[in-house]
């Protein structure tokens, strides 16, 4: 193992984590990556169990879950698994499939409600999504502030930002100042 | 004049506010042209051109003359239209385009020389000389014309934006648009209701009119309190919705805190795009004036205006007033004002017909022919009959009849339909799809019909959405006459005002016809009709109907100009919509950023990015010192460079040979695994566009690395070609940019700073040469990937690790290069390395050179094709005898300019003997002296000749002696050392 120290896409050692009224912000630093893509000829595999989701989805099974991110593409998320080789693991389990790391490409921002609301609202002051089409198991790129993103609904009160990695500090920017502007409405 | 009985307005709160200085009282409720008027201000502003007294002319969002300067220091905002500007404690407005004062402006003088302002005047009187156009003429002109003033300050306030979906969009909170929402909403469809309003209702509140017998704001509060319960309608007051664009997305501006003092933590406006499925139009209607002699004096307003401001707002502006219409709806107007106590002094029906709804006197078949009262209505003259008289009053309704608010029904270039029988415009169908418009906008003028349209309207989109809905039953109400008659103008030879705001009288228009501007679009911009903040609101159809006259022609034949959003004006604050300053927009940090910041190094700009320029040293007094001992310490011992921003794309597949081989100009397929080749990239035509290295990892396995600045362009081009060129290619690509940190380590002492993390990797020559790469690990285990590659024309390699540990690995090989004399070094002094070596980077492939002219030619396969090999065959192009050289001043101490142009000693200069110019140009350490690098005309056949670089600009010029473009180490031992 290396003796040296990684930091998070914010440039922290600890995530960065942030609660604006019933919103909380948390920077996923543990979450591995690596994209999937099928070879001609290829049969669509099931990696770690995953049934590979259609266009505009993302599926969850045991810490594993995977968003469809064009024709015959897949991003695969580990969670946790960030220091791992996961791409290797997923070589193991996608044979013939192409397998490409993106564990660091990409900073991932949770966002959960604590009190199950206020996600939404926040939701559509940053992405031209249509909620009441984005439950749980949703998930689209999109452009926030300027910014490509991956927006994944992982649940009612859960959704998680991926966006590139080098502009994790102006993603964070935009996310803290939409939920604190919703915090201040509120109040 | 005080104030009528009734209103809605809360008497029992008193807001303070000062217009031009004074004190004044209003009332929640008030908007700040109420409060003026049941304050007895009739005077409120100067006009354009002329500085002509001028007063309130409407009660909406159309107003053209009632512009103020509204809040102080930053706040100041100019041009707002009182009308639409709610009243708040503290409220501090002025008075516009004026000096000294409201009530005397010496500037009024442009009225008196009015025969010279005419339409067309600039274009005619400005023509000679041209060169004082911009100096003289256009300073002049705007500092004596435009409206109010900038505060010249940043703007205080935020601003946020937002997304919004839905199956219905209602466009305005009138009676069709609050039956159509209602209709939505119990529906269950998933509707929003914008009004540009501070309260719903729209007419409704400005009328006696009852529904179901009582008054309509009975009627309204149990709909809001409905609405209220209904999670499926969202309702947005003080929003209006500003334009439509492609695909069902309409433009909408909240605004927020507008009404409040300050915005306090709030932002001020909120842009909203919203998608959705269908949109009732029921943005009502806009009255319209009759032109006649001097009709602009404060006093004369909109008759509609005038009973609006009376029933809603319990505000007159004179004790006794006149109407003059052409339609029954202006009756209306005198019989709701006789019901509060004002005199009506005569309602003038230009129709030979009219029946008086209350007791008061009608002068039918009359016209106004003429005004008195310099400062504010005194008196009208009335032609009737073949006699004429003199009437006092205090105020003038004017009402020529209602135009049906088609702006955004004609968006997307909709052309609204003439109708006769309304004298005004419908909203087209060829308009942006899935607009129905309803009510008054559909030219539905009784509330009755109204309500039932707006309804039809919601259940005829919802139909189509196939969402079950109901017509809701809706309250019983009037089904008032209109009557309008085709009368637009009163002849006559005195000024007659059509477009107020900008100056615009029926003369103006007389001369547009004469001197045959006579297209609308013409008349638009020869009079300036129907421009600046109120877009013509009121004035357009008049000008329209005054063109047909005179031309002869109808009036669809006369066409309309084209609508465009937005509505009403949109502060650009809101379109921004966002940061300002550092966060204005993304920036992209490399992984060694912190690290970066941290050693004080200085940072530009590149895209996104934000690169380390250079790391200046205690005792460092300019940056010429800091590259300068950055670029020796890579020549003379080793430096490190984080080159992250480099695009990276991972290739796999069975074809990925295949497939750089059609994107390279030069052969990738025949690549040893294990090794890395210099690509050149073309455009279609021809041109050279991008260049990198290209490493093969595994047979089906490449990484393509791209300059920063055509990373994504790179990508996208790869990917089209995957996807549409040939798809039948077994090939995937990912970017993996930002998923590696890539840090260069450059210099003589490079392979011993490696030796010292790379474990037991072999990194001799033998082993790993020039142009070689591995998958290794570093610093006890950590994956990596390396590369053995060299931009500053050293031994060289670039070091890859997971872009979280890049800072990490960039403080280890400084602490453990220390005694090598490891030094970081930034952008700059990376510059000057390749300059000195004559790598050619984006000052050199600009778009507008070829493989040839930088010298790499035979680099295009003549084997295989590759995008642009054929284009770049092609006469002309293959023809261009320009060479990529090496320059260097005659002198030693001399300068080298890039972007000076290269000329023939002793030829004059000028574009025909122009030769070339100089792309890069640097300081070079190594060489002691500046050095360049430029393209010269058979620049290959030239070396040792001495040119001139010329610098008009500055004047300078220089003698350079034409060199190779390579001033260090030609033969390329060193990076293969």
């Amino acid at each position: 193992m290396t003796d040296l120290r990684p930091i998070t896409a914010l440039g922290t050692v600890t995530p960065g984590y942030a609660s604006f009224g019933a919103l909380d912000l948390r920077e996923n630093a543990g979450l591995a990556l690596a994209s999937l893509a099928l070879r001609r000829g290829t049969l669509e595999p099931t990696p770690f169990g995953l049934t590979l989701p259609e266009p505009g989805r993302w599926v969850a099974w045991q810490g594993v879950a995977a968003l469809c991110t064009g024709p015959d593409q897949w991003m695969i998320e580990a969670e946790g698994r960030a220091e791992l080789d996961f791409s290797a693991e997923l070589k193991q389990v996608a044979p013939g499939c192409s397998v490409t790391e993106q564990t660091d490409g990409w900073v991932a921002i949770e966002i959960v409600s604590r009190a199950g609301t206020g996600l939404e609202a926040l939701l559509s002051k940053l992405v031209n999504i249509d909620l009441a089409n984005f439950g749980p198991g949703g998930a689209t790129r999109t452009g926030l502030e300027h910014m490509s993103c991956f927006v994944i609904r992982r649940g009612d009160v859960h959704a998680a930002v991926l966006g590139a990695r080098s502009s994790a500090g102006s993603l964070w920017h935009a996310l803290e100042t939409a939920a604190k502007r919703l915090e201040e409405k509120v109040a | 004049m005080t104030r009528l009985a009734g209103g809605l307005i809360n008497r029992s709160q008193s807001l303070n506010f000062t217009f031009d200085g004074r004190r004044y009282q209003g009332h929640p409720g008030d908007t700040l042209a109420s409060a003026l008027l049941a304050n007895g201000v009739r005077l409120v502003g100067r006009s354009f051109k002329y500085h002509r007294p001028r007063g309130v002319l409407s009660a909406g969002s159309e107003e053209p003359n009632a512009l103020v300067e509204l809040r102080t220091g930053a706040r100041q905002e100019p041009n707002t239209r009182a009308t639409v500007v709610e009243l708040f404690e503290g409220l501090e407005a002025r008075s516009q385009n004026r000096w000294p004062s409201l009530g005397f402006d010496a500037l009024a003088i442009n009225d008196l020389l009015s025969p010279f302002f005419t339409a067309g005047f600039y274009y005619k009187t400005f023509m000679w000389p041209k060169g004082l156009w911009e100096k003289l003429y256009e300073p002049a002109i705007r500092k004596a014309a435009g409206l109010g003033r900038l505060s010249m300050e940043a703007d205080p306030d935020t601003y946020d934006k937002g997304f919004l979906h839905c199956d219905l969009l209602v466009i305005g909170g009138g009676a069709a648009g609050l039956a159509a929402a209602l209709t939505a909403a119990r529906s269950g469809a998933r509707a929003i209701l914008a009004d540009e309003d501070f309260r719903l209702g729209g007419r409704l509140l400005c009328e006696l009119e009852t529904l179901d017998g009582a008054p309509a704001t009975d009627w309204i509060a149990a709909l809001e309190t409905e609405f209220d319960s209904l999670p499926n309608l969202r309702v947005m007051r003080r929003t209006t919705v500003f334009g439509i664009y492609d695909h069902g997305i309409y433009g909408a501006v909240e605004r927020v805190s507008d009404h409040l003092a300050q915005p306090g933590a709030r932002v001020r406006q909120t842009l909203w795009r919203i998608t959705a499925k269908r949109a009732v139009l029921a943005a009502g209607a806009t009255e319209r004036p009759i032109a006649f002699a001097d009709n602009d004096r404060p006093g004369i307003m909109l008759a509609g205006a005038m009973r609006a401001y009376a029933n809603r707002w319990a505000a007159c502006p004179s004790e006794t007033v006149a109407v003059f219409t052409n339609n029954d709806d202006g009756h209306r107007t005198a019989r709701d004002l006789a019901s509060k106590g004002v005199h009506i002094a005569a309602v003038i029906d230009a129709r030979p017909k009219a029946t008086a709804l209350a007791d008061y006197r009608v002068i039918t078949g009359g016209m106004v022919t003429a005004s008195r009262g310099r400062l504010g209505l005194k008196s009208i003259e009335v032609h009737a009959n073949g006699r004429s008289e003199w009437i006092e009053c205090g105020a003038l309704g004017v009402s020529g009849g209602w135009n049906p608010n088609v702006h955004l029904a004609s968006h997307n270039c909709g052309r609204p339909i003439w109708n006769d029988v309304l004298q005004a415009f419908l909203p087209g169908e060829d308009g942006p799809s899935g607009v129905l418009p309803a009510g008054a906008a559909a030219g539905h003028f009784s509330t009755a019909k109204t309500l039932r349209s707006g309804a039809a309207a919601a259940l005829r989109a919802l139909n189509v959405l196939g969402i079950a809905a109901a017509l809701p039953s809706l309250p019983r109400s009037e089904e008032s006459r209109y009557g309008v008659a085709p009368i637009f103008h009163v002849p006559g030879r005195k000024r007659a005002w059509v477009d107020f705001q900008n100056d615009v009288t029926m003369k103006d228009i007389k001369l547009a016809h004469a001197e045959n501007m006579r297209a609308v679009e013409h008349l638009k911009r020869y009079t300036t009709l129907g421009m600046a903040t109120d877009q013509g609101k009121t004035a357009n159809v008049t000008g329209l109907a005054v063109m047909a006259e005179l031309t002869g022609k109808t009036i669809p034949e006369t066409g309309t100009t084209i609508f465009r959003p937005p509505y009403t004006p949109v502060a650009l604050s809101v379109l921004g919509g966002g940061d300002a300053g550092p966060h204005f927009r993304p920036r992209r940090l490399t992984p060694t950023h912190h690290w970066a910041k941290a050693q004080g190094a200085v940072f530009v700009e590149a895209g996104q990015w934000m690169r380390a320029q250079y790391y200046p040293r205690p005792g460092e007094t300019h940056w010429r010192q800091s590259v300068d001992r950055e670029a020796r310490a890579v020549r003379s011992a080793v430096g490190l460079c984080d080159v992250t921003t480099l695009g990276k794309v991972d290739v796999q597949g069975a074809d990925a040979g295949e497939f750089l081989n059609r994107l390279y100009s030069n052969v990738m397929a025949t690549l040893k695994v294990g090794r890395v080749r210099y690509g050149l990239m073309l455009r279609e035509d021809g041109f050279a566009y991008d260049d990198g290295t290209c490493a093969r990892l595994a047979k089906d396995h490449y990484v393509v690395t791209t300059t920063t600045a055509n990373a994504g362009l790179v990508y996208r081009n790869m990917e089209f070609a995957r996807q549409c060129l040939w798809p039948d290619l077994d090939v995937q690509i990912f970017s993996t940019t930002e998923a590696w940190a890539q840090i260069a380590v450059a210099g003589p002492k490079s392979r011993a700073l490696l030796a010292r993390i790379v474990g037991g990797f072999d990194l001799s020559n033998e082993a790993f040469p020039f142009m070689a790469c591995a998958e290794l690990t570093v610093c006890g285990g950590l994956r990596a990937r390396l590369f053995r590659i060299s931009f500053s024309g050293e031994l060289a390699y670039e070091v890859a690790v997971p872009a979280r540990y890049g800072h990490a690995l960039m403080e280890r090989l400084v602490e453990v290069g220390a005694d090598l004399g490891v030094t970081p070094y930034g952008v700059e002094a990376l510059s000057v390395l390749r300059i000195d070596k004559g790598h050619a980077a984006g000052p050199e492939l600009n778009g507008q050179t070829t493989a040839a002219m930088v010298g790499l030619g035979s680099m295009v396969s003549q084997k295989k094709d590759s995008v642009g090999a054929v284009m770049s065959r092609r006469e002309g192009l293959a023809g261009d005898r320009r060479r990529l050289v090496g320059l260097r001043p005659v002198d030693p101490a001399g300068k080298v300019v890039s972007g000076s142009h290269l000329f023939a000693e002793d030829a004059p200069q000028s574009f025909d003997t122009d030769q070339g110019w100089v792309t890069s140009a640097c300081y070079s350490p190594h060489v002691g002296s500046m050095i360049g690098l430029g393209f010269l005309e058979n620049g290959d056949e030239r070396l040792g000749e001495v040119i001139v670089a010329a610098n008009p600009l500055e004047g300078e010029s220089a003698r350079l002696r034409v060199v190779p473009a390579c001033f260090v180490d030609p033969e390329g031992e060193r990076l293969r050392d």
